[in-house]
């Protein structure tokens, strides 16, 4: 009798960007992002078991648990999808190394909520929408019987994943002169993180007309609006707490970009930057048409594909350097946690990242009723925001480990001064 | 529903405004129910493996039995003792470790498991003794112990907002075997019947009575919380 040997599952080297954030965890700390769609009617488990099973097998990228080599980390496709886990407490629990080492994404159901949570390795929040769209396709067709098109970002389940979609585009698209990474740090409020870990969610659901009008007037786009607002809130936070005007310090937001909007790449793995728009309060006060106008700017003179190859080389070259590459993984580890946490995280008081309005196939339409992107905070910095629309509707979801809600507070401030009604809500009651 | 304190519209699954802590309420409008947006548990369950933690428990338990083996076993090349702690850690096993094998452990099969393996143990204990007290003894009191406890269980896990009568009616059976255990004794052992098991039984009585008394009275039960909150 012959033995039949099982053929080792595919493996990926992690993409120029993910090869950071393994290396930057910390023992409470990684970078998970939750994406996840309300549906009308409550989730049938066993349905979403077998639609989950279908579509891992359609993204090996992303259906992948991390796994360590001699010099780098890289990704392996799992063999089987990941337990469906029932919603326990707040969002984006600790994803501790044994997690990733057997799924480095979890899906969580919360009556009809599907949520799903990657580590920030597998993919941005473009190819995890992908995703995520996709599992909730497969769940409504195997459900309700239905027939979804392939369209907006749907795709055919039954495929296999084309080469392009695997593609590190960094790689492809790095530029030959490489950009600067120099830049001040950023002002943060030193706080304590609650000692139990609690990560305290606050949801702001905002008309999306109300916002459009408002940026229409202003001559800007909702991404740079609502930016504007958490700018001024910044600010007006900082003056609160620091009373010298000379001593305060550069308000700084980090806005991720999606390269694919520039690039014709079709990858599911991470294929974003950012830009980081940057106010000087020392100079005096800002107007909000000002900063407006300071990221528009900003993003106008960032967001070209000169500028952005330029900034994919820098990080690329130091990949590519021979002598980077033949240090032992545990030393790369050190020097990347090290530069991770002098130039990384300092930079900007915290991530404003918009995935902008979520199209679906008509059909989809119907069943559902919301959508969130929720990001984990930062390694050091209390913060984090996160965007998405949907139907009429924009949810901003904050996050942050302390207990008081200044930040929001100051955001529900200037968005009232603009006239803007939001209904909030939370996690805690 | 708006914050009096920031006048930020609330969604109706909040009872405190999340921007500023004030508490909602409004004397005059009822609010709809909401289902929260995440479960209302702070701290999420520990990412522990079930198969660790039986693999340890079942290493805590043959580590001593393998001792009491030896020890038993060195003093006169015989097995004497040997039988009674193997059984007794068995029975902690079965009390402790075993639930732990499932996912939701239903305690309205593991307690009567409890009982029987207790009844298993005494039939063990009473055959290598060759006593005779198994029978008239040992069989009804653990047997009417175990009805009781089984019964409670059951209703507590079946029965919604039946506590008070649960436990009510719980005392007032224990009170009962009290009797019953003095009896057993007096046939077993020849201790003369109805000595002390009427004072446990008062006891219980009375505090079983009270409880289905605060079950029935609202405003006793009121009057109790109000004194005993804590």
């Amino acid at each position: 009798m012959t033995k039949k040997i099982k053929k080792p599952l595919p493996w990926l080297r992690l993409d120029n960007a993910a090869k950071i954030y393994p290396a930057a965890r910390r023992s409470n700390w990684s970078n998970v992002f939750r994406q996840s769609v309300t549906l009308y009617e409550d989730i049938d488990t066993d349905v979403l078991r077998s639609a989950l099973k279908v579509t891992v097998k359609r993204f090996p990228s992303i259906a992948a648990r991390l796994r360590k080599g001699l010099f780098w980390y890289y990704l392996q496709q799992v063999e089987s999808p990941p337990e469906i886990r029932e919603e326990q407490s707040y969002p984006l629990i600790f994803m501790n190394n044994r997690e990733m080492r057997r799924c480095a994404f979890r899906v969580i159901v919360y009556h009809n909520r599907i949520a799903v949570e990657f580590f920030h390795s597998l993919t941005d929040g473009t190819g995890a929408l992908i995703f995520l769209k996709n599992l909730v396709a497969e769940y409504l067709e195997q459900k309700y019987g239905i027939s979804v098109p392939f369209e907006h970002g749907v795709l055919d389940r039954q495929k296999k994943p084309s080469a392009e979609e695997m593609e590190d585009s960094f790689l492809k698209y790095a530029g030959k002169v490489p950009g600067s990474r120099r830049s001040a740090d950023a002002w943060r409020k030193a706080v304590e993180p609650m000692s139990d870990g609690f990560l305290s969610l606050t949801c702001f659901n905002i008309p999306i007309k109300d916002v459009l009008d408002l940026a229409h007037k202003h001559k800007v786009t909702v991404t740079v609006f609502m930016s504007a607002v958490m700018m001024k809130a910044l600010l007006n936070w900082q003056a609160e707490n620091v009373h010298n005007i000379r001593a305060r310090k550069r308000i700084k937001l980090l806005i991720p970009v999606n390269l694919r909007q520039i690039f014709p790449s079709k990858s599911l793995r991470n294929f974003a930057l950012y830009t980081v728009p940057e106010l000087d309060p020392r100079l005096g006060d800002y107007e909000f048409d000002e900063i407006c106008r300071v990221i528009q700017h900003t993003m106008g003179l960032e967001i070209t594909a000169k500028h952005m190859s330029s900034m994919i080389a820098k990080n690329v070259n130091d990949e590519i350097n021979p002598l980077v590459r033949l240090i032992p993984l545990p030393l790369k580890n050190l020097v990347m946690k090290a530069v991770f946490e002098s130039v990384g995280e300092r930079k900007s008081c915290l991530t404003l990242s918009n995935l902008g309005l979520v199209k679906l196939p008509d059909i989809m339409g119907q069943y559902i009723q919301r959508m969130d992107f929720i990001l984990g905070v930062q390694a050091s910095a209390p913060y984090n925001c996160g965007m998405i629309s949907y139907g009429d509707t924009i949810y901003l979801n904050f996050i942050r480990n302390v207990r008081d809600a200044e930040l929001e507070r100051h955001f529900y401030a200037v968005l009232q001064q603009m006239g803007i009604t939001a209904t909030v809500e939370s996690n805690r009651n | 529903m708006y914050c009096i304190n920031c006048g930020v519209k609330l969604a109706d699954t909040e009872k405190k405004c999340p921007l500023c802590g004030t508490v909602v309420y409004h004397p005059d409008i009822k609010r709809p129910e909401a289902r929260p947006l995440y479960p209302n548990n702070r701290t999420p369950k520990p990412q522990t493996n079930p198969k660790v933690i039986n693999g340890f428990f079942i290493i805590m338990l043959l580590i001593p039995m393998l001792i009491c083996f030896l020890a038993d076993l060195k003093r006169d090349g015989n097995l004497d003792w040997f039988g009674y702690a193997a059984g007794g850690l068995l029975l902690g096993y079965i009390a402790i470790a075993l639930p732990m094998w499932f996912k939701r452990p239903n305690p309205v099969i593991f307690v009567p498991c409890n009982f029987a393996a207790i009844l298993l143990y005494l039939l063990y204990i009473n055959h290598t003794l060759d006593s005779n007290w198994f029978m008239s003894f040992a069989f009804p009191v653990v047997g009417g112990f175990g009805l009781i406890v089984c019964a409670m269980v059951a209703l507590m896990r079946y029965v919604r907002r039946g506590a008070l009568y649960i436990f009510g009616g719980g005392f007032i059976a224990f009170g009962g075997f009290m009797l019953l255990v003095e009896f057993l004794l007096d046939i077993t052992f020849g201790i003369p019947f109805i000595a002390w098991s009427v004072y446990p039984l008062i006891a219980f009585v009375l505090l079983g009575g009270g409880l289905i008394y605060l079950a029935i009275n609202k405003s006793a039960r009121e009057s109790m919380e109000r004194k005993l909150f804590f």
